[in-house]
């Protein structure tokens, strides 16, 4: 009598165990999670590296040679990183395309969605009320996170390939093979280097979003807040951004620290 | 000597087959700690008699009044006008189904949501009225509560970009939901049962981290540290559940 049954409802329908199809399902969906944020991570680490390296031309020619040297003849990575790259590369974009909505308006949608909420801050011009008033501007980047990683596609590839190009063959710029500062100067100088100023300004972007969006979206907030975040992100930004428009001012001759 | 308000309010009635979506104008007097469902009401009782918006509790605990101020999903009743500029935009919140002017249907989406996670404590103990209740770690009851402050209002769905384009997507409220019954350990479902549940791109992977949802939540829940948690959950289930 005292007993009173608390089932009101069915026994959970899900939870067919590791067999099921559900479950199959859900590791399919994580798989590619890791995959799109893990290549992102790797890219992101990559292309801080490069883009330190490269500017070591803002120390001269013959330093940028020598680092040059050092990652194809002393230690051989250049080649191989080259292909490990192009690898994460193909299959970041695959992965992580797949979150863009393939509709026309659906983007538009959910452009007018960030732009509204982002404005709302000027409009709620006096805020004196209890609601606690929150920046945002998330979305926003997402729409830009998708922007410039459809730049860094289409230039990105392009570069890659001259790269490869030049690596193996010494049918490309300058009529040598590997990486110099020679070849570099005169890839950046053929008109190419309006191509890196804006591959470089669209990757730096992008990494940097990227790595905000990986720490907001997995690390705990009492490891790293999203506000701390933020910060760290856009610092790595403008110093990117920065490095990136100093080096290519350094290949065109234009700008030397020597 | 108070301000004159403009409205600039959403009107559509989706039952009229003759009603045309406009935007109508409103004047009125702004008095002291005037807020936006205060000043609906006036329009209400003396302008406009049709205009159709929700409220129950005017205290920000029922979450019905919901809207768009001023391009912002936010509560109608813990919004002072005085936050603005004189001239006050509002609009229905999107994604939900649209009742009328600035009224949505709510209700119909969390129950859906809430059945589809069945967010209710799964659990083969028999309940004895005559037992004490079990005690349980005041932390985790402060952890569990924090979730439980939802009062699904629908700001953070409507809000949220993903919810917007992908009508199944569970949002901030759902995931927050699945978060609270995975930490309270009277829940027996396994970490193989959430797994099925939100490792997919209606739960917590569909969630591209625009937070949105925990900028606009009005009852400021901690919806971006649920999330990540439920996210390292989903990855250590599924990296040692190896068939
Ligand atoms: C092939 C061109 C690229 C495209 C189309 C692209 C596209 C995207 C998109 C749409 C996202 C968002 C995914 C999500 O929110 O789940 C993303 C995330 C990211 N991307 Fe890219 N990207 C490209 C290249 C790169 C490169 C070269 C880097 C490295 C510098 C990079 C680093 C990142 C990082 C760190 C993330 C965050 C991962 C996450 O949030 O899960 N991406 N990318
Ligand atoms: S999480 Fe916040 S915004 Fe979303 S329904 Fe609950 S109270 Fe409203
Ligand atoms: S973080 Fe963004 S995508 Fe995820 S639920 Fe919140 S608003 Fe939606
Ligand atoms: S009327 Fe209940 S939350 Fe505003």
């Amino acid at each position: 009598m005292s007993q009173v049954k608390t089932e009101l409802y069915p026994r959970a329908v899900r939870g067919g165990g590791k067999e099921s199809g559900a479950y199959a399902n859900a590791r399919r969906v994580l798989i590619a999670e890791i995959i799109s944020g893990g290549t992102g991570l790797i890219l992101a680490i990559f292309i801080m590296g490069h883009l330190v390296l490269e500017s070591s031309i803002l120390l001269g020619k013959d330093t940028y040679d020598s680092v040059a040297g050092l990652l194809e003849k002393t230690l051989p990575i250049a080649q191989v990183l080259v292909f490990i790259i192009t690898i994460a590369f193909f299959f970041h974009f695959v992965y992580a395309s797949r979150k863009i909505p393939g509709k026309l308006s659906s983007r538009r949608k959910m452009m007018e969605l960030g732009l509204s909420i982002k404005k709302s801050k000027g409009r709620w011009s006096q805020p004196k009320s209890d609601i606690e008033h929150k920046r945002h501007l998330e979305t926003s980047l997402w729409i830009w996170q998708v922007r410039t990683g459809m730049t860094v596609l289409a230039l990105g590839a392009f570069h890659l390939f001259l790269v490869m190009w030049n690596i193996f063959t010494t049918m490309g710029f300058a009529g040598e093979a590997g990486l110099a500062a020679k070849i570099s100067t005169s890839r950046v100088e053929s008109g190419l280097w309006i191509l890196y100023l804006v591959l470089g300004i669209a990757v730096t972007a992008h990494f940097a979003i990227g790595l905000y969006r990986l720490a907001v979206k997995w690390v705990p907030d009492i490891w790293l807040k999203r506000k701390t975040a933020y910060i760290i992100c856009n610092m790595l930004f403008w110093l990117f951004l920065i490095l990136n428009i100093a080096a290519v001012m350094g290949f065109t001759g234009k700008l030397s620290l020597l | 000597m108070g301000r004159t308000l403009t409205f600039r309010i959403f009107r559509f009635n989706p039952y009229d087959e003759d009603s045309v979506s406009r935007i109508q104008e409103y004047q009125l007097e702004e008095v002291p700690r005037l807020n936006i469902f205060n000043a609906l009401n006036l329009i209400r009782d003396d302008q406009d008699p049709t205009l159709m918006f929700d409220f129950v509790c005017r205290a920000g605990i029922c979450g019905s009044c919901a809207m768009m101020i001023n391009g912002r999903p936010t509560l109608a009743c813990r919004t002072l006008t005085s936050d603005f500029s004189s001239v006050i935009e509002l609009f229905p919140l999107p994604f939900f189904k649209l009742l009328g002017d600035l009224s949505v249907d709510t209700g119909v989406w969390f129950r859906e949501a809430a059945e589809r996670l069945e967010s209710w404590i799964h659990t083969d103990e028999e309940f004895s009225v005559n037992e004490t209740e079990k005690r349980m770690d005041n932390e985790l009851a402060n952890k569990i509560y924090e979730s439980d402050r939802c009062i699904e209002c629908g700001c953070c769905i409507a809000g949220c970009a993903t919810a917007n384009v992908y009508p199944d997507f569970l949002g901030a409220a759902g995931l927050n939901r699945i978060g609270r019954f995975m930490i309270d350990p009277r829940d027996e479902r396994s970490n193989e049962t959430w797994f099925e549940l939100v490792s997919t791109y209606e739960g917590i992977f569909g969630c591209i981290g625009m937070m949105a949802c925990e900028d606009v939540c009005p009852k400021s829940l901690p919806l971006l540290d649920t999330f990540a948690k439920v996210r390292r959950l989903m990855l250590g289930t599924g990296l040692s559940g190896k068939k």
